[in-house]
């Protein structure tokens, strides 16, 4: 089934940065997608993904920040984004909502990436045309 | 377009979060009344077994919730023909199982194949 000339994509990542190569592939193939005319309809984190919402992240300045560098480019392209409620919370990725309602001390979600459930992901890949995953282990 | 969705769990069913968190997509999907099967390969065939007893190390047996994948829409479990004649007396016998001759075959015969 070949993609349409403009085609949407949704983006699914579940490898976290600095433990796996997820984010930053999914990143190329993100600013590639949009230079050819393609869109990106809603990036999704999920499992161990959802690192890449932290606001927490200090990579070594000689390496690269792919938090940073994926929050930019959402912001650039107004792509929405979500990090899965569930995966999230497991994880200790909080934002002030959640916070607030387990009593925690901080909350460390990044903007643009919003905190909601599979909804977000099943809503996105029913429209898109295509769906990728990237994961850390295939 | 229509979609319809196979996820493949192809790791152990306790030593990492993979396995739950494909279940957990498969299961919203179907909730959602997509059409959705799962398919068990390599190490994720053992998600299939019967009297599993992860207490020990303080985990959910995943078999409750594979038990739950008919009440909530899901079409079918597949694995692979030779696992299953390998290990089919060892399985769950409360799970309607299908053998399948190729995973690639089955794969072909959806929209989204997702792999965690």
């Amino acid at each position: 089934m070949p993609a349409p000339e403009a085609a949407r994509f949704a983006l699914v990542i579940t490898g976290a940065p600095y433990t796996s190569q997820a984010p930053q592939t999914a990143l190329q193939f993100a600013r590639a997608a949009v230079a050819q005319g393609h869109t990106i309809d809603r990036v999704f984190l999920y499992g161990d993904g959802v690192h890449l919402a932290s606001t927490l992240t200090c990579p070594p300045s000689d390496e690269a920040d792919w938090p940073a560098q994926w929050q930019s480019f959402l912001k650039t392209h107004a792509v929405p984004a979500t990090c899965c409620i569930a995966s999230a919370l497991r994880r200790g990725l909080l934002d002030e909502g959640e916070a607030r309602r387990y009593e925690k001390p901080a909350a460390n979600v990044a903007a643009p990436f919003v905190v909601a459930g599979l909804g977000d992901w099943l809503e996105a890949t029913s429209q898109a045309d295509r769906t990728l995953y990237f994961n850390g282990s295939h | 377009m229509e979609r319809r969705y196979l996820f493949i769990i192809d790791r152990a069913p306790y030593g990492d979060w993979s396995g739950r968190e494909t279940l957990d997509m498969a299961l919203s999907a179907a909730a959602f009344d997509q059409p959705v099967s799962l398919a068990f390969s390599g190490q994720g065939v053992h998600w299939l077994r019967a009297e599993q007893a992860p207490q020990g190390i303080e985990q959910k047996t995943g078999s409750r919730n594979l038990a739950a994948a008919s009440l909530f829409g899901i079409e079918a479990l597949y694995v692979p023909k030779a696992a299953f004649d390998r290990l089919g007396t060892a399985f769950d016998s409360g799970l309607e199982i299908t053998p399948v001759a190729s995973m690639t075959e089955l794969a072909h015969q959806f929209s989204d194949v997702v792999r965690l």
